[in-house]
């Protein structure tokens, strides 16, 4: 046996070229994850499942991530369909269900009225034009798929951002199809990750939302 | 390891950057072509939970065992069995330069007709014996990246070998 397994040892195989994985990732800030990492895991697998398209997959160009979200962007979009911002929100819920959800309150504290989808809580806002407001807290996993690369800021102190906008991307949340998505921000504070989207989202417009709700604008 | 568990994303690279070559491969071994996605993938999550490693351990295994998870959970998806895809290279050997010892053990068509015979190989069976002797793997390395404890790796390599020595004779 031992002849064997020198045998196997002097084996040389023709291995594909390694990918620089350490390279090709640009990391967000490490928050802690508190709650619920099976259902990050679940969700983690059923976007890969939604979102399994071999000739996008295949020209990944770059991946971020913060929070609760996963940027990848590629050459080619993936198909999507468009949906209306406020399609598939999910049941109507009040402000302590919502807190119950995120660990925290929904923020802003005055808000329209919000529903929930697998633990999204979203809001429609007017920033001026109709946007939608989701939050969630850290099990939840976003996907998004886009041909634009996304751009880090620093929506206030301590507190990073991606927005993404241009022509559209692809947007799945967790048991919902792929849809088209407009102008976007995403913003991770604490444990809880927020996603403010809409198609003609200014991104002054967005940073003020944003800063608002991280206390730091002037609302 | 330290500097990255406090959240240095450059140390964090680095450690990738050591491993990822192995890391690739299992994933290679496991999934074929979704090797590129699932170690990408296995990298971000392993990042994400970086807060859950054990500080003392090694981080090789830990590594290998979310980029191997990533790409077992990818070969189901996609639903059809990963090719191992394995060929044997010509060996390197050139000039007047004497041939290593482990060159010497084979010639080439029994190191291809070997090649073949570890290919034809159960999944279990070859990935065993991919890990242990083809990307030289520790036995707690392979436990890792298969999934499963060191004991059934003794055994799976074990058996794995005696029925390769059968098919190869």
């Amino acid at each position: 046996m031992a002849e064997l397994e020198r045998a196997l040892r002097s084996l040389r195989v023709e291995w594909p070229e390694t990918p620089d994985a350490a390279s090709r990732l640009e990391l967000a800030p490490r928050r802690p994850r508190r709650r619920l990492a099976l259902a990050a895991g679940l969700a983690a697998a059923a976007l890969a499942a939604a979102l399994a398209v071999p000739q996008s997959r295949s020209a990944i160009l770059r991946v971020l991530h913060l929070g609760g979200v996963e940027v990848v962007r590629v050459a080619t979009l993936p198909e999507a369909e468009e949906r209306p911002l406020a399609a598939g929100l999910g049941r109507p819920v009040g402000d302590a269900e919502a807190a119950r959800l995120l660990g925290t309150d929904f923020l802003p504290r005055r808000h329209g009225p919000l529903y929930e989808r697998e633990g999204f809580v979203s809001t429609l806002l007017a920033a001026p034009g109709p946007a939608l407001l989701t939050e969630f807290g850290s099990a939840g996993l976003i996907k998004k798929v886009a041909t634009e690369q996304g751009e880090w800021l620093e929506v206030a102190p301590g507190v990073p951002g991606i927005w993404i906008a241009g022509p559209p991307h692809v947007v799945a949340f967790p048991a919902a199809p792929p849809r088209l998505a407009g102008n976007v921000l995403v913003w991770s504070a604490g444990a809880v990750t927020f996603r403010l989207e809409g198609r003609g989202l200014a991104r002054a417009e967005a940073l003020r939302v944003a800063r608002e709700l991280a206390g730091t604008g002037p609302g | 390891m330290r500097r990255a568990r406090r959240g240095d994303e450059r140390a964090f690279a680095e450690l990738v950057r050591m491993h990822q070559e192995v890391a690739f491969r299992v994933a290679y071994l496991i999934s074929g072509e979704e090797a590129e996605d699932a170690l990408q993938d296995g990298v971000a999550k392993a990042w994400r939970a970086l807060g859950r490693f054990r500080p003392g351990a090694p981080f090789r295994p830990w590594l290998l065992r979310i980029v191997a998870n990533e790409a077992r959970n990818r070969r189901r998806s996609a639903g059809r069995r990963a090719a191992l895809a394995l060929r044997a290279a010509q060996e390197d050997v050139s000039g007047d330069a004497a041939p290593s010892p482990e060159a010497a053990v084979l010639a080439a068509e029994e190191r291809a007709r070997l090649a073949a015979a570890l290919d034809a190989l159960p999944d279990a069976a070859r990935l065993a014996l991919a890990c242990r002797y083809l990307l030289d793997l520790s036995e707690a390395e392979t436990a890792a990246a298969l999934g499963v404890r060191r004991g059934t790796v003794k055994s799976r390599v074990a058996r794995a070998l005696e029925r390769l020595r059968e098919a190869y004779g």
